[in-house]
């Protein structure tokens, strides 16, 4: 087991920078989810843990040791890949203890992590079949099981699930989970599924075009976001962005009118900077946090598109009259198909025209 | 009939008609041919002439046994090297990659006559090759007059021409190995020779049969080579394949039924040795 810290870990393809300085601190047996839009940088980085690609400039500390010219196979740490990266050609069992006899493990121990790999992962019955043979679930065990019998200090895992359907995608999210209690080892998964980093990460770490938006708890960066992507980015359905200006600003914050609802005016206390007069504000306001109108802070009245049931919550997919498209969480029962509803913002962020956080 | 496919069949008929003139009709022909003695001006069923001779003709054997040391000696020294060609030419540190894979292709589009042409110059008494053998130190060979260096001759032909283009075609297999299990055996400390023994090769296999497979059907009909580097499988039947043989009973004894024994004997070897590589090659569970 082992901690992990980058330090201003910069990658350039040719002249092309794809991770700009990247510094992030993992505790050992901490659950890191690395989470981004593709093309954000996410899998660079953890390729460049791996020691899969070079590290332009920086520095990278596996459990205390600086690993930038370590081998990949000398880091401590084992891979699971998005396509599983299996050797067709062997069976399970071989692909299991291969990398063991190559590296001339002692047969016996080889035999022991094999097997306790398999009862962990439970496909002791699948031993001797062939990958091609096998559900992508079973190949994505025998992958993890790969990774298992190397007794890493860190797992990495590169979009695992991806390849799978939403259902066993699931199975696979809660057995992941398991094995992080079961084993305690570091672990750190990258994703472009939000939903899959809320629920297995202690920390997250956002990123975009190649920097770190954000790092922190789940919930924290769902009720915090330091920015308008981060918000974005975290929460399904998304958080909505209503557009505003600043018509009055005063110590305790500002009040806004809102794009398109002439006379509708939203206060927001601030404690930090408030932005200036007549300025351009983003307000975001996530689905669950609209309420009957009057309950408020402030009432919008908004055209209704679709209504979507889902038994115990309804989603309103509905436009402002300014024409910004919201989703708008409501019981069953209250999701009005009249093709007008007011509801009521109760709790909102504010964003700046850059798109940071104003607190 | 339906119409359609009436009117279909009308379009095919030219070429049906061509295909068995030309393709059908003669296989089967020849197959009756070789049961004949053509040796007398009324053609009568005599396989004792034909299928008969096969057994004790020594200048078949001869012919047989030229073409199997050149199959048994070129064929898995062509492959190996398309192998270690194709490797190279897959490295990413190659530069300019294309040129590369076009220049090793090429032989192939060469024409025969003009490649011929220049292996008798390369051999030649005074040639090239000799110039270097002398230049480093070496006594000059005959390479054409000596049996032994003319098939060696042979065997070296035959590999430059067509190693590229096995090369070629195991380039295509190895492009179609993932190449994250390389890099799952990187991360499981796995060497760059213990990857290509245990993940590139077994990997290969099908497509490696493959180029066995038409490498054989090749050799065994050999024919140009021998007929034009060494001046009609010279030095004397030194170099006389079955194709080249086949070719001097039929178009230089007019012994039809014979040369059609001989020929359909080499398809039958081809397809012997096909089979029997198909079934070494085959995955067993």
């Amino acid at each position: 087991m082992a901690a992990v810290s980058l330090n201003n870990v910069v990658k350039k393809f040719g002249s092309l920078p794809v991770v700009h300085g990247a510094s992030l601190e993992i505790a050992d047996g901490e659950f890191v989810v690395f989470v981004g839009p593709s093309g954000c940088g996410k899998s660079t980085l953890l390729r460049m843990i791996a020691g899969l690609e070079d590290i332009t400039d920086g520095e990278i500390v596996i459990g205390g040791k600086v690993v930038n010219d370590v081998e990949p196979a000398e880091r401590g740490i084992a891979m699971v890949f998005q396509s599983y990266a299996l050797y067709p050609h062997m069976t399970v069992e071989q692909n299991l203890s291969f990398g063991l006899r190559m590296t001339g493990n002692d047969k016996a121990d080889t035999q022991r992590r094999v097997s306790r790999a398999a009862d962990i992962l439970r496909i002791s019955e699948l031993m001797q079949r062939r990958p091609r043979q096998l559900s992508g679930g079973q190949r994505q065990r025998v992958a993890i099981g790969r990774a298992i019998v190397r007794n890493p200090q860190v797992f990495l895992f590169d979009e695992p699930l991806s390849n799978l359907d939403a259902e066993l995608r699931v199975q696979m999210r809660v057995e992941i989970a398991r094995l992080h209690k079961e084993l305690g080892v570091t672990m750190i998964y990258v994703t472009h599924d939000q939903t899959e980093a809320m629920t297995l990460a202690d920390k997250i770490v956002v990123l975009r075009a190649g920097n770190i938006e954000q790092i922190g708890r789940p919930l924290d960066l769902y009720y915090d976001p330091d920015n308008q992507f981060v918000a974005g980015f975290v929460g399904s359905p998304k958080m909505n962005f209503i557009r505003g200006h600043v018509v009055e600003r005063n110590d305790k914050g500002v009040i806004l009118e809102l794009a398109g609802e002439d006379g509708t005016r939203l206060a927001q206390p601030l404690t930090g900077p408030a932005p200036e007069l007549g300025s351009h504000v983003t307000v975001g306001v996530r689905p669950e946090h609209f309420g009957d109108a009057g309950k408020g802070d402030a009432d919008l009245t908004v055209s209704v598109d679709v209504v979507e049931h889902l038994g115990g919550t309804s989603f309103v997919y509905a436009a402002t009259a300014a024409g910004e498209e919201l989703v708008i969480q409501r019981d069953a029962a209250t999701a009005a198909d009249a093709a007008e509803i007011t509801v009521s913002i109760r709790k909102s962020y504010l964003f700046d025209e850059k798109g940071l956080r104003l607190r | 009939m339906r119409l359609r496919t009436r009117t279909a069949y009308a379009f095919l008929t030219p070429y049906l008609l061509v295909f068995l003139t030309f393709w059908i009709w003669p296989i089967a022909n020849s197959f009756w041919l070789s049961f004949l003695n053509t040796r007398s001006a009324n053609w009568t069923f005599n396989p004792r002439m034909t299928w008969g001779r096969l057994l004790v003709d020594p200048a078949f054997a001869n012919a047989l046994w030229n073409t199997l040391l050149i199959l048994v000696i070129q064929v898995p020294v062509m492959i190996a090297l398309a192998t270690v060609l194709a490797v190279l030419l897959n490295s990413p540190i190659l530069k300019a990659r294309g040129l590369f894979r076009f220049a090793f292709f090429a032989p192939v589009v060469v024409g025969e006559v003009a490649y011929a042409a220049m292996f008798r110059l390369l051999f030649n008494e005074f040639g090239i090759i000799n110039k270097m053998l002398v230049a480093a130190g070496l006594t000059s060979i005959p390479w054409l007059s000596d049996p032994n260096a003319a098939m060696a001759v042979i065997i070296i032909a035959l590999t430059w021409r067509w190693a590229g283009y096995n090369a070629i075609i195991i380039l295509a297999g190895l492009q179609s190995i993932p190449e994250d299990v390389y890099e799952a055996a990187t991360l499981d400390g796995v060497s760059k020779v213990r990857q290509f023994f245990y993940i590139t090769l077994p990997l290969l296999k099908p497509v490696i049969i493959l180029c066995v497979v038409i490498s054989v059907i090749g050799t065994m009909q050999l024919f140009s080579e021998p007929f034009l580097i060494t001046n009609r499988g010279g030095p004397g039947q030194a170099t006389e394949t079955l194709g080249l043989f086949l070719y001097r009973q039929g178009f230089g004894a007019f012994n039809f039924g014979y040369a059609s024994a001989v020929a359909y004997t080499i398809t039958a070897l081809a397809i012997a040795i096909s089979l029997l590589n198909l079934w070494l090659g085959k995955e067993r569970e």
